[in-house]
């Protein structure tokens, strides 16, 4: 038999979380740390701010709405190829910017094609990362999401020291050599075969029967209705912070409080997540709920102490929150199909993603002050979780979580795939 | 013709001076107080001129300023009402010598008369001048007074002024009120030969001193260097805060000799400027050459001030380099992954299901697939060892 009945849960496993690790860094501590550019691009294309910040959303669109085709390329041809690829495109797009004489020019090379390299790149690693583990896959996940808040406190200094000494052109080309390390992160992505593959069957129909899979929707609801929330308070902290009488810098450090009890939280819950048995979901319904009411407790917290309380609460259980949320999918759909899986999400839950901000920037707009997003952006985190309790098993104490095993029992009999494939409730 | 000094007897016995104290701006004070003397009126240019130098703090403060009349002299009269046109401007400089306390060292908090003032001074010596920077633009009537308060003989105190170095021998007004001694000189500022440093000095020996710096206002050119490449374009700019120069002047250096920038050369020079406080300086097809840095000068009517922009000019071939060389790191960090790959999988015995694939999988390495199906066994076994 060529096919592994169950996850290596460590040995290379652990070079694959080393991979993780490096490509979060380079494609969101890249995305996150672009701001210093801004500057630059401002200067030297004469445009105002709002033109310039469309690269970055236009990159950020691109990698979250190319992940399916990431991901179905990665279920047809094995993870490798395609984030070498990715790597290759990111890294190009960054090279044919050096050379931009006009803002399209960066829209394009950096927003589309570099998008496109990171769309490649990302998911497809997380997937790969989850077939690798089971019952450590809660950490592995946690592990490696760190290298995205890491990144961002080495990548922002680092940006701005190539800027002086390079301009931004020279700086363009150097993160583009940056970027190539994806490829080599690639390389580390050894192709796992497990014994479900063969009969979850093509990407096509995986995604059908994924578009057909009761819970796995129910899921991405409530993913996305979390992620409407979730980006919040990172968008309007320091904005609120200064309305309440705040000095920019003692803001500014409070953001990075946050992001460092983040990097605690993630670890913490991806411990915990694998010390816990049971469904993960529940941990994540726990984290979400925790969060959400932490979010509405905002409005009321005036002191200083009380913000920055509720701000290092906020960085541990929205940190807490991430790696549990790539943990359930392979429980609800199977390590077969996780590739498509996790690419379907991740378009779905960006649109929550990219309509949060502008609506709390609306509220704020419309009501004067923060109160409202904070309470709406814990609202939508309240409801996330709550469409989590409708997931299966999720009362049940003694049920098993999603093993392999039952995968592969259930779908050997034939060799199309089943639509009602999962944890067998239907 | 001098003139009338006040009182002014033998020498004072020596007053150590403990605190010299800034004040702020008097200009209200100062006008109230001499609005019954003075000749001038007040213009609505005044209050402009307050806020426009706000350098000049403008904290209140209610040290009443009962001024004796001033006599006029036919001097002033003559000079003041040919510029009479000038907006005139009031300068305040205070000193205190109190015989309270003797230290000399470290901070202290003025207290004058009660009051808390904001600036702590730090004394190292006793005779510390005290110093004002006065901005001017544009050619204006300029007052300057120095209040002198100790608790000796004011009549004893000796009164003078000085600018730079050369003694002023009139246009200043002594008068003593109470415990304050004051000195008031003016002069109508039309030319860069009037600015400059004026002190006003109490005591024989000078040693208490306040000094006004005349000076025009300051340009601000660029503190980092700007760099680009060899072919590129790029734009100097020089701005000034809130003043408006008659003319720009750019310069290059050439050496240690500044070479002005005028005519241009195949357009290669470009000056323009969208408001009147800044200009531009637009250089095309840059060459190592044009390195270097560069000057702007701003001219007034009271004189020339400049700023400086720094240009380095790099070839491509400079981020180039440390391009190829990650490039080529990159490109061995690949080469040495897959090798190792390979070399492990050597180590096992090749399967001959390696042709198997899941799901059709094709890889760029053929031979990968050998380690997958032979790998997983071997992972097995480590895993139930675990």
């Amino acid at each position: 038999m060529a096919y592994r009945a169950e996850p290596p849960d460590g040995g290379w496993g652990w070079m694959v979380v080393l991979s993780a690790f490096f490509q979060s860094a380079l494609v969101f501590g890249v995305l996150r740390s672009f701001g210093v550019f801004f500057v630059e691009f401002v200067a030297a294309f004469e445009e105002p701010a709002a033109r310039v910040s469309w690269i970055a959303s236009i990159g950020i669109a691109v990698q979250q709405f190319g992940s399916p085709v990431g991901s179905a390329l990665s279920t047809k041809f094995g993870p490798r190829p395609v984030v070498m690829t990715g790597g290759i495109l990111a890294a190009l797009g960054m090279l044919l910017a050096s050379f931009a004489t006009s803002l399209t020019h960066l829209y394009l090379s950096i927003g589309l094609l570099s998008g496109s390299g990171w769309a490649l790149t990302f998911t497809p690693t997380l997937a790969c990362l989850s077939r690798y583990f089971s019952r450590r896959r809660s950490l592995a996940t946690g592990l490696a999401l760190t290298g995205v808040g890491l990144s961002s406190f080495a990548f922002a200094p680092l940006f701005q020291w190539l800027l002086n000494h390079y301009a931004w052109r020279g700086a363009l080309l150097l993160v583009s050599a940056l970027s190539l390390h994806l490829v080599a992160c690639g390389a580390l992505l050894r192709p796992l075969s497990l014994a479900e593959d063969p009969v979850v069957g093509g990407p096509g129909a995986q995604i059908t029967s994924l578009l057909r899979h009761g819970p796995f929707l129910r899921y991405t609801v409530a993913l996305t209705l979390i992620n409407t929330g979730y980006f919040i308070p990172y968008v309007h902290l320091v904005a609120h912070l200064r309305d309440l009488g705040w000095d920019p810098l003692p803001a500014a450090f409070l953001l990075s409080v946050a992001a460092i009890s983040d990097l605690v939280g993630r670890v913490a819950s991806g411990w915990l997540g694998d010390a816990v048995p049971g469904p993960v979901a529940r941990l994540l319904m726990l984290w979400t709920t925790l969060t959400g009411v932490i979010l509405a407790l905002y409005p009321v917290a005036e002191a200083p102490t009380g913000l920055v309380a509720l701000t290092v609460a906020y960085g541990f259980t929205s940190g807490a929150l991430t790696p549990v949320a790539f943990s359930v999918l392979p429980e609800l759909v199977g390590t077969g199909k996780i590739y498509c899986g996790l690419g379907l999400v991740q378009m779905v839950e960006s649109i929550g993603g990219l309509l949060g901000a502008p609506l709390s920037g609306y509220l704020r707009d419309v009501t004067g002050n923060y109160t409202a997003s904070f309470v709406v952006a814990g609202t939508f985190l309240l409801a996330g979780s709550g469409v989590l309790i409708t997931l299966p098993h999720f009362f049940c104490f003694s049920a098993p979580t999603s093993r392999p095993q039952d995968h592969v029992t259930e779908a050997l009999d034939t060799k199309v795939p089943l639509p009602e494939e999962g944890l067998g409730e239907d | 013709m001098r003139a009338l000094q006040g009182l002014r007897g033998p020498r004072a016995p020596a007053l150590p001076l403990f605190l010299l104290c800034f004040l702020a701006a008097v200009r209200r004070s100062l006008e109230d107080g001499l609005s019954t003397a003075a000749p001038f009126t007040s213009l609505p240019v005044q209050e402009e001129i307050t806020t426009k130098y706000s350098n000049l703090s403008s904290e209140s403060h209610n040290i009443s300023v009962t001024a004796a009349p001033y006599t006029s002299l036919p001097v002033q009269e003559e000079m003041m009402t040919k510029y009479s046109n000038l907006s005139l401007e009031s300068h305040n400089i205070s000193m205190t010598a109190m015989p309270m306390k003797e230290n000399n060292k470290g901070n202290q908090i003025c207290v004058d008369r009660g009051i808390m003032l904001q600036r702590n001074v730090t004394l190292e010596q006793s005779n510390m001048p005290v110093e004002k920077n006065i901005t001017l633009e544009r050619p204006s009537n300029v007052e300057l007074t120095c209040q002198f308060t100790t608790s000796g003989d004011l009549n004893s105190v000796n009164v003078t002024w000085k600018k730079g170095d050369k003694l002023l021998e009139d246009n200043y007004l002594v008068n003593a009120t109470g415990s304050i001694l004051y000195t008031q000189y003016r002069v109508a500022v039309i030319g860069s030969k009037q600015m400059g440093s004026y002190s006003c000095f109490f005591g024989e020996k000078k040693q208490h001193r306040g000094t006004f710096n005349l000076k025009v206002p300051e340009i601000n050119g660029k503190n980092k260097p700007l760099i680009t490449y060899v072919g590129d374009s790029v734009v100097l700019m020089c701005k000034c805060q809130d003043c408006l120069p008659l003319n720009w002047t750019w310069y290059g250096v050439n050496g240690s000799v500044q070479v002005p920038i005028g005519v241009p050369v195949n357009d290669k020079y470009v000056i323009s400027g969208k408001h009147a406080n800044e200009t531009r300086l637009k250089i095309t097809q840059l060459s190592e050459d044009d390195q270097g840095t560069y000057w702007c000068h701003a001219i007034f009517e009271l004189g020339e001030s400049e700023g400086h922009v720094e240009l380095v000019v790099l070839s491509y071939l400079v981020p180039l380099k440390a391009f190829c060389a990650i490039v080529a790191e990159v490109v061995l960090l690949v080469t040495a992954i897959l090798l190792f790959e390979m070399y492990t999988q050597k180590k096992k015995k090749p399967s001959g299901d390696g042709k198997e694939f899941e799901q059709g999988e094709q890889m760029k390495l053929d031979d990968s697939n050998g380690i997958e199906n032979s790998g997983p066994r071997h992972r097995k076994n480590e895993s139930v060892g675990q």
